[in-house]
Formats: structure tokens, sequence, C-alpha cells
């Protein structure tokens, strides 16, 4: 790959508006934390006890306790870095997709490769084969053992019916399945009891070519719920970066699905969904198309307050033919959770899980050129864990401590402990600390990769994947301070400072012209992560963060790899955005970002905001929204343009 | 580095914020919740020493409303029994002509005990422990989707010579916990 390091762009003059708007960002952070003396009297004002004191129980009974999103409950969230998506920032966001809406987590970086391509990472290592994330949808795991990373093309759910997305950056401690090395997206779909009633929406603009959703739920009886959808979504094409030629990456898809929840006790509950879609990239010279169908079951039973037990188990296949990479690939995927929680004692909590999972992957390369070698693959990865949660000084003190056992066919046993303590000296205050190891497993583009897929005569360069490639690891050290000073202010900081060993390479054999796929990188990577959510007024509500990241790797001896492939992260990232009720039904939100530049290549920062106006009346909602409206267009990763798009939108809710 | 000073600065504005913050919002709810309880209870006549005697809702253990308790119970009358707040320290700071008591204490141990103390004396008792119905307690607050709710253990308080209305029942998830054998 060549390596340009600086190259002008007229962009360029516009570079150090960008740096002045990093500092106005800070300033208004630093502002934030003034505003609630300012404002508290008006904030209180709802909670007088005269005005209270009029309600009846019932309404009192529907008041929220908190208006920020709440502090996260489970005690494996407690001492972590985790940032909440609600279903609100995501509808007043404007956003099409999910990769979208996680730019709402300022602890992901999430760039916007073409138009239907995303790479989104935590914690570094942004890179077309990011890798080092786990993603799971309703429990279901979607990365794709082909490369450890996630198509995000694929992975749509309708955003209406999303409840929240957990965003938690840092190793998944011990709970959470394979492949949370720097982080963990979970995204989580409502109950159907909370989704009766009909959805229907339609958008059109010109990025966003055409949109139509539809959901219709409903109940049975009083323990059977259930909801079915349909969405179709379809994309324009991006540009070309530098030379402004179009794009051959138009796309659209059809989704469809639906999902029962059955609580046919107080302490039973049977959850059951199935999704399916197809779709198409307008690729040159023929058309990329892919398809996917996935089942899911989960049953969870409670004992008692303190103790349950769940089993899970889904399918899920998925297909698609890359026409310009020359892959076609094939996936089914077979998984088996089961996961147990108890009481020992008064102060300690036992979880400790199981999983399995079968994945059968056929892949075609239409070409010698490039392809996996052998073409299909069978896969077993094998996982349990167990942790301990304890707690001592009046639950002032959270400690927590377990660990992963996986088995997977691309390596062997392996170890992944966490430690992690919380200390909680009132409701407002949680400082944290954690430290655990992590590995992300080999994929098949480690293993099997090989280029051309021929043998070929001694003399003649070729690459091939290693067969003595082994996991990545990483040691990750953190600590957060999470404070909630008044109702309406959520604050959160995390630091963190990981050490990893046998990243990714590819090196000549010694005298040869044979690449081969090893594990000659190391390095460190530390960085802070700033998050807030603030209610001003019931009226107006404030989100964002900023990142900062830094991350140095180096060749172990005798090596010679241009790590630079691993990732091209910006140092720098900020993002607010802004709720806002105006009177007579009209919504006004605004979503800002900055990304500092890309050291390698070179990629200039960037600012760019969202913006949605909205007039609701009674079941119908009208919106127009922007995106990216800074200027007419911007590289976020380097080899497309992204445009200003805008979309129109009526949705109506029964 | 610059950064990290910036961020660190912004924190230790708000930690001297926070230090002024008084009770929560939750609390707020839940001390104009108990002021509500007392018009669905009927105590016995004989737990007034007097017409003219006050209504006494106690706090045990660790205070979460604050002054809020006192601005929410201010001029309010039931019967002619004005309302006011005692707080206790301990189970044997308890008087007698206590009428509600929140129990705020962290170990579920006590609450038993507490309870087992107060048996057919006419205190409401009412706590967030999630165990405190189960130990014999009246009314339990519970957060569900960020709402206050209200689990009622109507057995209990009629063993206290409590009567609640149909009213508060209806509002409430009413538990009644197998007895135990002790």
């Amino acid at each position: 790959m060549k390596t340009v390091r600086f190259k002008y762009t007229p962009a360029m003059d516009q570079q150090h508006i960008y740096c002045r708007f990093s500092t106005f960002l800070l300033l208004m952070l630093l502002s934030l934390s003034l505003l609630p003396l300012s404002v508290k009297g008006q904030e209180d004002s709802l909670y007088q006890p005269s005005y209270l004191k009029k309600m009846s129980l019932e309404e009192l009974m529907t008041i929220e306790v908190t208006s920020v999103s709440k502090k996260p409950e489970k005690l494996s969230e407690v001492a972590s870095a985790i940032q909440v998506i609600t279903q609100e920032d995501i509808r007043r966001s404007g956003a099409t997709s999910i990769p979208e809406a996680l730019r709402l987590a300022p602890n992901l970086q999430v760039a916007q490769l073409n138009s239907n391509a995303w790479i989104i990472s935590a914690r570094g290592f942004n890179a077309a084969f990011s890798n080092k994330l786990l993603v799971m949808i309703d429990g279901r795991t979607v990365y794709s053992p082909l490369f450890a990373g996630v198509f995000w093309d694929v992975q749509n759910v309708l955003l209406e019916d999303v409840e929240r997305i957990e965003v938690i950056s840092g190793p998944g401690g011990t709970l959470w399945g394979a492949n949370a090395v720097n982080g963990i997206i979970n995204i989580i779909t409502k109950n159907t009891k909370d989704t009766k009633g009909l959805y229907a929406s339609v958008a059109a603009g010109n990025f966003l070519k055409d949109f139509a959703a539809l959901r219709f739920g409903g109940q049975i009886d009083s323990t059977f719920t259930y909801r079915v959808y349909i969405q179709q979504q379809d994309f324009n094409r991006t540009t070309l970066y530098p030379s402004g030629n179009d794009n051959n990456d138009a796309w659209g898809y059809t989704l469809g699905g639906f999902r029962t929840d059955w609580k046919p006790t107080a302490t039973n509950s049977l959850m059951v969904q199935g999704n399916l879609y197809d779709g198409m990239q307008k690729t040159i010279p023929e058309k990329s198309p892919m398809s996917g169908q996935n089942a899911l079951a989960r049953w969870t039973h409670d004992f008692s307050e303190r103790s349950s037990l769940s089993l899970q188990g889904y399918f899920d296949r998925t297909y698609r033919r890359d026409v310009p990479s020359t892959i076609t690939d094939q996936l089914e995927t077979y998984d088996l959770d089961l996961q147990h929680r108890f009481a020992l004692g008064k102060h300690q909590n036992i979880v400790w899980g199981a999983g399995y999972r079968y994945m059968h992957d056929k892949t075609k390369n239409s070409t010698l050129f490039v392809g996996f070698v052998p073409p299909d693959r069978d896969m077993n990865l094998y996982s349990g864990f167990i942790q301990d949660e304890i707690s001592a000084f009046n639950n002032h003190i959270k400690f927590t401590i377990g660990s992963k056992i996986q088995y997977y066919t691309f390596s062997d046993f392996s170890l992944q402990p966490s430690a992690r303590l919380a200390w909680t000296p009132n409701i407002q205050h949680t400082v944290w600390a954690a430290c655990s190891r992590a590995i992300r497993a080999p994929s098949r583009i480690d293993v099997d990769y090989n280029l051309p897929t021929y043998e070929v005569p001694p003399g003649f360069p070729n690459v091939n994947g290693g067969p003595n490639f082994v996991s990545e690891k990483v040691i990750a050290y953190e600590i957060g301070y999470r404070v909630q000073p008044v109702n309406n202010l959520l604050l959160s900081l995390a630091m963190f400072y990981n050490q990893y060993d046998d990243l990714y390479s590819v090196e000549a054999l010694p005298g040869t012209l044979t690449f081969e796929i090893q594990n000659g990188t190391e390095g460190y990577s530390n960085g802070i992560e700033f998050y807030g959510r603030y209610e001003a007024f019931k009226t107006w509500k404030l989100r964002g963060g900023y990142t900062y990241f830094f991350k140095e790797l180096r060749n172990k001896p005798n090596r010679t790899y241009d790590f630079a492939a691993l990732g091209n992260d910006p140092e720098h990232q900020f993002l607010l955005q802004s709720i806002l009720d105006l009177p007579a039904n009209f919504q006004l939100d605004v979503t800002a970002r900055y990304t500092s530049s890309r050291p390698n290549p070179y990629i200039i920062d960037y600012f760019t905001f969202d913006a949605r106006l909205a007039y609701v009346f009674k079941q119908l909602e009208f919106s127009i929204v922007g995106q990216n409206l800074w200027q007419e267009r911007h590289t976020e990763i380097g080899t497309t343009y992204i445009p200003q798009k805008f979309y129109a939108k009526l949705t109506c809710r029964f | 580095m610059r950064h990290y000073i910036k961020i660190s600065l912004l924190f230790a504005g708000i930690l001297i914020l926070s230090a002024q913050t008084p009770s929560t919002r939750e609390y707020q709810l839940k001390a104009v919740f108990i002021l509500n309880f007392t018009q669905f209870v009927e105590w016995p006549p004989n737990s007034f020493s007097s017409p003219q005697a006050p209504l006494v809702i106690g706090v045990l253990g660790k205070d979460p409303f604050g002054n809020y308790l006192e601005e929410v119970l201010s001029n309010e009358k039931i019967n002619g029994h004005a309302l006011v707040a005692h707080r206790y320290k301990s189970m044997e700071d308890i008087e007698k002509d206590c009428h509600v008591l929140y129990i705020n204490l962290s170990e579920s141990g006590k609450n038993e005990k507490i309870i087992t103390n107060l048996k057919g004396v006419s205190i409401l008792t009412v706590s967030d422990n999630p165990d405190f119905l189960k130990q014999g307690g009246m009314i339990r607050f519970y957060t569900k989707d960020n709402k206050i709710q209200l689990q009622i253990n109507p057995e209990a308080a009629k063993s206290a010579n409590l009567t609640i209305s149909s009213k508060l029942l209806r509002l409430a998830e009413v538990i009644t916990p197998k007895l135990k054998s002790k």
C-alpha cells in the first residue's frame, strides 16, 4: 500500500477553522459544569413540595425518577467504560442506520468508508479490517469469523424498535463472548409489550434514496405479545477522493422479521425472533448481492431475585458475493449459550456460563489471484466463564473477579481473566478500576489467506496465511469515575493503558519472496474517554463526549512490517448532541462532531454537524434532516468523499 | 497532557458542586408518597394519645430525605393530626407514638429484628429493601421503568390493626408472603 503522508487539498484552507472548533467544543464542555448551578432552581421547581403534593398517587407513579439515562445497574458494567445510546438519542439524531447511530457514542471511532462500508472500532485500530470488537444484536454475535470484523451494511434493524445501544469500550470482562478485546456493542431491541400498535414511516432524500418501514405489534393475551416488521432502504453512491469521480457503491436492502415475548408465569419468559434480509450493491461489472436469515430463542427462568438461569440458541446464515474483491462467502452459525446466576451467602453473586458455536464457512474465489485456501472451513468455538461478584462495606465496595476460558479451531485453550473494583461512597459517585487480559483469536483471513491461491515457483512473490499465527493479546488497565452530582447530570470519565502483544504482521520468510502472516508487532495505547449527559430543562437535553487516543506500535526484534495498516487513528474526537423541544410541537436537534487528523496515510481533520427539524401533529411526525452540513463533502478515512445528505421523513405511530 | 489537566479541572468543579446536593429527586417523590399513605391508612384511635396529638413519621437509619420531608409535611393535617417527622438513629430510639416508619438500614438482617419488635404495634412500616415484605414489612418502594411503584403486604398491616384503603391497594402490587414456620 502506498503511503501518502501529506497531500494538499482545498479543504486544508479551513484547517485553522477546525482547530478553533476543537477549542470551542472543549470550552462548551467546560461550561456545562457551571450550568447546573444556574438552572438548578428552575429544574427543581417541578419538584417543589407544593407541586408534587397536588398530584394523585396515580400521577406520582408515572413520574420518572431520573431524567438522565440510568446508571448501569449490572455489576459487570458498574466498573467499565459504558456509554448508552437511547431510543430517543437515535430518533432525534436523524440516524438512518446502525453505524450512523453509533456515531452517537463518543467512545467509538466511526468512519464512513463509502456508501455501504463503515470502519468502526473502540480504543483505536481503526482500519479496513478492524477486528477487536464484539458486536451483538439481541444476544446474537454478528462479527464475521472471516476477518473477525463486522460487515456493517448487513447489520440492520428497525431503528424505531431499538430500546438502547450499550457501548462498552475496553475488554468485556468475563461475561461477554469472544472477540471483546477493545470494546463491545450491544444492540438491544424493545420487548414486544412496548411496541404495540402500528408504526409506518417513509423517507426520501439525496443520499437516502427511499426508505419505507412498517411495523405492527399486538398481543394475543396478557402473557404473549408480538411484532412483525418490514423495512426497505436504498442509498446513493459516493464520489471518489481526490478525483471526484462517481464511486460504484450505491446499494439497498429489504429487511423483515418478527419477535415474540411470552411470559407464561412471573418467573419464566421466552423470547423468539427471526429476521431476514436481501440486499444488493451496484458494483461494476456486476452487482454484489448479500442476504441473510437468522432466528433466535432465549428462555429465562428466575429462581429468586438473586438467582436466574438463561438458555439461548440461535441460527444465523449470511451470504455475500463481493464482486470487487472477487470473494463469495457463505457462513452458517449455530450457537448455544447457558448462563446461571446465583447468590452465595449475603455478599457474593456467582455467574457462570458455557457456550458452544459451530460455524460452517464456504468461500469461493472468482479468480486465482487471491482467496481462501482451503475454500471451506468448519470452526468450533467452546467457551465458558465464571465470575464472582463480592460486595463489602455495606455495598460501598464491589469486587468482581473471574475468567473466561475459550477453545477455538484456530487457537488453543486461552484464559481471559479480569478483576474489577468499584467504590461507591454514595449514590452519586462511583470510582472504579479494572485489569483484564483479552485475546483476539485468529480469523480465516489470518490463517487461510492466499495470494495467489495456487502454488508459485520459487522466486515469485506470494502471500500466505499464517499456519503459526496465534491470538493477538492485550492486557488492559483501566480506571474510571462516574458521577451524578445532580439529578439531571451524569458524567463519566475513563482512562486506559493497553499493552498489546503478538499483533498482526506480514513478513517475508528469510531469503524468499514468500510473505507470511505472523505475530510480529507489539506496542501500547492509552487514552481518555469523557462522556456526559445533561438535561438542562425538561425541553432541552445535551449529551456528548471527548475521546483522546494515543498508540505506539513497534516491530518485534528483527521484524520489518509496516504496522500503519493496523490502524489509522485520530488523536482527538468530540461529540455534542442537542435535543430541543420547541413550542408548538416543533423539535430542533443538532449533533456536531469533530475528528482530528489521521497520521498514516495523512487524512485531514474534519468538523461537521447534523440537524433535524421536526413537527409533531397528533400521531404524525414530519421531519427534515440534514447530515454532514458543515461542508459540501468531506473525507473520513481516505478513499471517498462523504457528501452532505438531506432527507424528509413522514412517520405515524398508532 | 494539556487535556488531562483540563479534564481533571472539570471534574474537580463537579465534585465541589455535588457536595451541596440535597436529597435526590427519587426521595423527594418518596416523601410525597409517604404523605399520601397517611390519607389511605386508618390507625386505631388508641394510637394517638390525644385527638390533637401529631401523626409521627419516623425515619430509621440514614436519612435520605433531608429537609424535604419537613417541607412536604408542613401545614398538612390528617383528621386533625398535624404531621411531624422524627429521626431515629437505631431501633431503640423508636417512640411508641410513631405512626409511619421508613426504614433505611443497609443490613437487611436488622429489618427482621425490627419488625419482630414492632409486632402488634400500629406502625406502618415502609422500606426500599427488596426482602422487606418477606420479612413482614408492609409497604415497599421499587423502581420499574424508572418510575416508583409499590408493593403492599396487607396481611402484615392487618395484624398491626391498620386498615389500608382499597384505593391504595389497587395501585400497588399486593404480596402475601408465605407464612414462615418460625
